[in-house]
């Protein structure tokens, strides 16, 4: 449709830009600016030009956040992304009961983060936590899971499962339910067992879902900051300190505005790349 | 002055247009205040409720002026908000910090001198606790910290356990080592308790450095960590840990390490600790079994650094406020409230007033813990003024040590990583 | 699903199923079951599944620790701010690209859609610093404002205006309706379930946020609860574990019950952003 008056979209779009432009891309901005300093907000800042990004590069630092984020960013979308599935399957069907088990899953999802982390901060507890004492229970010794550098990034990606393993069902379940029925009693008159059902009729349809869930999911792990906040502070030995969280502690902790700023925009640079593979995927599967 | 990166004046007509906003959210306080002083703690638990209350105290007897505590969570957290909010020219009148930041504080020029107030002139402050002692060469700066909650790191025995095992307090390094090897109790290869537990923390490999003979910063300011002391100190750690096995580690970061130390204490999963003296009202209360305060053991010689926190009056606060926050403190220090202080937390009492006065009512009779912190003041040892080593602490030395004792790295390497990269910092 | 089996099932999917509600459930129980012992229970018998007696003690000490009412304030009146905000700028923007044609169109979309890949983290230093430029550190403004734009929301909304006939928009115009009554008056009436959803869910979203208000408020005026529900676990001495999680059931409870009371739209707006 023609605008009544020619500037019309322009001042419909204004306020949302108004805040786009001062929210997201002057801050963006400044963060490019910010990386070529070095500043600690109390004294003034010193031009240093590309030194964080060589620090940052040379000094193992990103490679340790990247390597890091990716481990538990990984393991906790494919866990939850199966765990949804295969709760979606489980709950894809009429009665109360299967309402009930879909409540309680999605429920994880719509408390915070901080009560998230919390409560498994309790349960994981290496001495008082009932986990732990189950653990221990079952034979595995010290149980330490948030205390052990070699498990806690697991530990940290089970909670993300737990709270984001709903997310992951719903949206499976939405596309479950949107399969043509007419394709799977098809397949079913053709005498293919449940199995071999799923493994070439269902799954291949479930792409685009898949692949929403698993990039969504994705993003939402890695914004993961209140649970590592509040369960490990990014250690023990600095074994939890993914992306987010080391930018906040350079920003927070160790006032480095500089470097966390090249932080930023390596981070950002990152999710750019991510979401390009993302679309080219669909791109390309789009012209198959 | 501190200048800004974008060095633009209050924006005031965006301020107009959102300052509509920013009543909706003003805090609308029950009664006027003349003058109030915005207080940022960091204290927890039993030493917040006691702070809250002397707080408390003031406010009733002081209508004029009002002091506003908020808790603003851990001495690390709290430190990160101060900062930030200097920066956004938000800081309250008066807050405490870490000793140790407050050289790097100092040269970036927020903190506000103290000689200008009457009321904080002639406190008799312990010599040891207050800047004077606290840094080399405090004497001759201008007053800028006063103590407040101040500490040092102490052994605490499980009084039953050493008795029964017919055991005393170690004095020197190889008795903590074989004390704790004595103390550690396996059953079926899994330890049941261990002998020592000690936070892996920088104040304790402080300690353990002095002990060792060593100095952080030498006299020309290059950070050389002690040298070889520092990695003896590091390798009585490692030793202990790995190849004893009669050290408990805590796990966590900063302060879930030393409350899992307490925690371990109090449930008799370790027999001997180090902590701080700061924590002593709180093991006393809470153990089920007698708790023997002991000074730490030397090696060349006996040392202790100091701890806890100081005073500080924040330049950038409105001048009203900050001679209120000047009054508030004086008051802090009068004798009746620098005893209840002391006593009812465990903090050395800061004013040689009430350390005579307590001696006088027979409260060390009482509490021979209590004279056991005492005592140890005549090992203190001042920090070198190094408006860079708060950051060596935190972000070089802290994590590396974590890494020395829970990996399998050697001492010496460790250590020299981290003085290159101090070498790096400025 | 067209064969008609019985609603539960074969039984190792009944005990999958069973599994899994226990797996969701059993943690939030135990979160309650703790707030209700003492101190010296937790000490002794930390995994024992009962208290002796219900205790309250931990709900006082939570309630004395910390203006839980000033918290829960101004969460909700936040997270309120935001959502009403960002409705009432979804609609003009998500009407404009869905259903008017002007330069820049595609740019505009792209852009808008390109923050989505922006979060918090990378923003709150510049903001902050803007912010502190301005004096708003530290009030509603700080924690409103930055969010006033659901980019997710805006999109929604012109998906589901893609869908209505461009007739009834025309029709409304030559009743002499301008474009602000348009947006305001004709078409919330049409979009209700996706404003609703999008309403409840930013409304969660915000309410339990603790990034942003950790970074942009110190003060305890406009502190946040899940920021002071976090402050609990950070005690100085010894972690009091049925405080903790006292806290944590009150932290917890407001976005469970809105949760059973809104749950269809709230799964619809989690199934409608599949797109």
């Amino acid at each position: 449709m023609r605008p009544r008056h020619r500037l019309d979209p322009y001042w419909m779009l204004a306020p949302t830009f108004g805040v786009l432009v001062l929210f997201f891309y002057y801050p963006l901005g400044r963060a490019f600016l910010h990386s070529l300093y070095e500043w600690d907000l109390l004294t003034p800042p010193r031009y240093v030009g590309l030194e964080n990004y060589r620090v940052l590069f040379t000094s193992g630092a990103l490679l340790a956040v990247f390597s890091t984020t990716l481990a538990v960013s990984v393991t906790a979308v494919l866990g939850s992304m199966a765990l949804g599935l295969g709760l979606a399957l489980a709950v894809n069907r009429p009665g109360a009961f299967a309402g009930f088990v879909r409540t309680s899953v999605f429920s994880a999802y719509v408390v915070s983060w901080v009560s998230v982390a919390l409560l498994w901060l309790w349960m994981l507890d290496a001495d008082a936590g009932v986990v732990s004492a189950l653990l221990r229970a079952a034979g595995f010794g010290r149980a330490r899971v948030l205390a052990d550098p070699s498990t806690a990034p697991y530990a940290l990606a089970f909670v993300i499962v737990w709270k984001i393993a709903g997310y992951s069902m719903v949206l499976f379940l939405a596309g479950l339910q949107s399969l043509p029925p007419s394709v799977l009693e098809a397949a079913a008159l053709d005498g293919a067992g449940k199995l071999a059902r799923f493994r070439h009729v269902v799954w291949p349809l479930l792409a685009p879902t898949t692949a929403f869930v698993g990039t969504t999911s994705l993003i939402l792990t890695f914004q993961a900051f209140d649970v590592v906040r509040i369960m490990t502070q990014g250690g023990p030995v600095r074994s939890t300190t993914v992306f987010v969280y080391s930018i906040y502690e350079q920003m927070f902790m160790w006032l480095r505005v500089g470097r966390a700023s090249a932080e930023v925009v390596v981070f950002f640079a990152v999710l750019l790349a991510l979401t390009a593979l993302q679309l080219w995927a669909y791109r390309r599967r789009e012209a198959v | 002055m501190v200048s800004r990166f974008a060095p633009a004046p209050r924006l005031s007509r965006r301020a107009l247009l959102a300052a509509p906003l920013g009543l909706t959210a003003c805090p609308s306080p029950t009664r006027p205040v003349a003058d109030e002083v915005p207080l940022w703690f960091t204290y927890g638990g039993k030493n917040r409720e006691v702070l809250e209350s002397l707080v408390g105290r003031y406010n009733e007897s002081h209508g004029r002026v009002r002091v506003r505590a908020v808790f603003q969570g851990d001495y690390f957290e709290g430190l990160a908000k101060l900062r930030i909010a200097l920066a956004a020219r938000a800081a309250p009148a008066l807050s405490h910090v870490v000793g140790e930041v407050i050289p790097y504080l100092t040269e970036a020029g927020v903190l506000e001198p103290l000689d200008g107030y009457p009321s904080l002139r002639g406190l008799d402050i312990v010599p040891e606790l207050g800047q004077s002692g606290t840094w080399t060469g405090g004497a001759e700066r201008p007053p800028v910290a006063l103590p407040f909650n101040r500490s040092t790191p102490i052994a605490y025995l499980n009084g039953a356990l050493f008795s029964r095992a017919g055991l005393s307090a170690p004095t020197t390094w190889d008795e903590l080592r074989a004390t704790a090897q004595r103390l550690t109790e396996t059953k079926a290869s899994r330890v049941v308790r261990y002998g020592f537990g000690c936070p892996i923390d920088w104040w304790f490999w402080v300690a353990l450095v002095a002990q060792a003979g060593g100095e952080l910063v030498e006299s020309g300011g290059r950070v050389s960590l002690g040298g070889d002391a520092g990695v003896r100190a590091l390798e009585l750690w490692q030793t202990m840990t790995r190849r004893d096995r009669s050290m408990k580690p805590p796990p966590g970061r900063d302060y879930n390490a030393w409350e899992q130390t307490n925690q371990d204490f109090l449930a008799g999963r370790v027999a001997m600790i180090w902590t701080s003296t700061a924590f002593l009202k709180y093991l006393e209360e809470n153990a089920a079994f007698p708790v023997v305060a002991a000074p730490l053991p030397g090696q060349v010689r006996k040392a202790v650094p100091t701890g806890g926190t100081h005073w500080i009056l924040l330049k950038d606060a409105p001048a009203r406020a900050k001679r209120a926050a000047a009054e508030f403190l004086a008051f802090m220090y009068a004798e009746r409230q620098a005893i209840e202080w002391a006593t009812r937390t465990g903090y050395i009492p800061v004013t040689t007033s009430a350390i005579r006065a307590l001696e006088q009512r027979g409260h060390y009779d009482q509490h021979p813990n209590d004279r056991v912190t005492i005592d140890q003041l005549e090992v203190a040892m001042p920090w070198p003024w190094s408006p860079r080593l708060f950051r060596i602490q935190r972000e070089i030395v802290q994590p590396l040590l974590e890494r020395a004792v829970l990996g399998n790295e050697s001492a010496r390497s460790v250590l020299e990583r981290a003085r290159a990269l101090a070498a790096r910092e400025g | 699903m067209s064969r008609a089996k019985s609603a539960l099932g074969p039984l190792p999917l009944t005990a999958l199923l069973g599994l899994a509600a226990f797996l969701w459930l059993f943690p939030y129980a135990w979160m309650v079951l703790t707030s209700f012992k003492t101190l010296p229970e937790i000490v002794a018998a930390p995994t024992a599944p009962l208290p002796a007696s219900v205790s309250t003690e931990a709900y006082r000490a939570v309630w004395r620790s910390m203006p839980l009412g000033r918290y829960f304030w101004n969460t909700t009146v936040m997270a309120l701010a935001i959502a009403a905000l960002q409705l009432v700028l979804a609609l003009p923007a998500g009407y404009a690209l869905a259903k008017l044609r002007f330069r820049g169109r595609t740019t505009a979309f792209v852009l808008l859609i390109a923050t989505l890949l922006v979060p918090a983290q990378v923003r709150f230093v510049p903001v902050f610093t803007l912010l502190a430029d301005l004096g708003l550190t530290n009030t509603l403004a700080a924690l409103v404002l930055p969010f006033g734009v659901s980019a997710l929301g805006t999109f929604l909304v012109r998906q589901a205006l893609l869908t209505l006939p461009d007739s009834i928009l025309e029709a409304a115009r030559m009743d002499g309706a301008g474009e602000l009554r348009i947006v305001y008056g004709l078409l919330p009436p049409l979009l209700v379930p996706t404003l609703v959803a999008l309403f409840l869910f930013s409304f969660v979203y915000h309410w339990n946020d603790y990034f942003w208000p950790l970074v942009m408020t110190t003060d305890d005026a406009v502190r946040t609860l899940p920021l002071g529900i976090a402050l609990l676990r950070e005690q100085g001495t010894g972690v009091r574990w049925h405080i903790v999680m006292a806290g944590n059931v009150l932290l917890s409870v407001p976005a469970l019950v809105l949760f059973v009371v809104a749950q269809k739209h709230l799964l619809r707006a989690v199934a409608a952003s599949t797109s």
